[in-house]
């Protein structure tokens, strides 16, 4: 005999959106995030921390990829499973990994820099991030987990 | 985004609403400078709605704050929002302002 639980099989479900490259666009992006964050399950902080972390990325994108606005566009996929939500962030700009650049970590006794701290957020806002270029093609791929009491 | 400016005698009170990332971030430098070069050299900015800060947001705020302290003024930040908090804790920040439960606390700290 079988039994099923109630929230043990989650459906799959992903969305997928194309916008130009412009920084006003990464709200429209955020939106998305958030959606697709709420029907994974995460909680409102590791929501916010995801739409952070995509924020981060498409505007490093958008002004050190493509060197400006309107140069080239975005594509952002997501998918939320029973262990979170993955999101792909895809451009055609020049090759950029921003796992392995090197960032500066701010030390609150001393004055900090004010640059770096868009990387520094994007790391410590997900749980794991993979770069790969293929084709010309930079992709960028988002994990956040659900934490283990979230419904 | 939208920011109210309230300037008293030793001080201006900054409301900040939505939010402030890299498509917001010039004007809400714009705003502040604008406040400055009035003669301000304090500041409290009031982030109760602000729902969303970025690394530009950030950055203002980090550069504002260094700025202001070379001139003998300061900057505080009055009711954080959840949002603004959690940003500032991901980029380990959170202790470096001075921050206040309401703008009243914030405006007699001065």
């Amino acid at each position: 005999m079988v039994t099923l639980r109630v929230g043990q099989l989650r459906a799959m479900t992903s969305r997928h959106l194309t916008v130009p490259g412009n920084l006003e666009e990464i709200e429209t992006i955020c939106n998305l995030v958030f959606e697709a964050a709420r029907e994974a399950g995460l909680d409102e902080r590791s929501n916010y921390a995801i739409q952070l972390a995509v924020a981060e990325a498409c505007e490093n994108i958008i002004k050190h990829g493509y060197g400006g606005e309107g140069r080239g566009a975005i594509d952002v996929q997501t998918q939320a499973d029973r262990e979170g939500l993955t999101v792909w962030l895809s451009d055609t700009a020049a090759p950029f990994d921003p796992t392995r650049h090197p960032v500066n970590k701010p030390s609150p006794r001393d004055d900090p820099p004010a640059g770096g701290l868009g990387l520094l957020i994007l790391r410590r806002s997900v749980d794991k991030l993979r770069y790969s270029r293929r084709r010309g093609k930079n992709t960028l791929r988002l994990w956040k987990h659900r934490k283990a009491d979230s419904t | 985004m939208e920011i109210t400016t309230k300037e008293y005698k030793r001080l201006a009170v900054m409301t900040v609403t939505g939010r402030i990332d890299s498509a917001t971030s010039a004007e809400f430098e714009t705003a502040i400078q604008t406040v400055i070069e009035g003669g301000k050299r304090n500041i409290v900015l009031d982030m109760a709605d602000v729902d969303f800060l970025s690394s530009s947001g950030l950055r203002v705020l980090v550069t504002t704050r260094k700025d202001l302290n070379k001139s003998g003024g300061r900057i505080t930040l009055a009711q954080l929002s959840e949002r603004v908090q959690e940003t500032l804790a991901i980029a380990g920040l959170d202790v470096l302002f001075e921050s206040f439960p309401d703008r009243e606390s914030a405006i007699a700290s001065y």
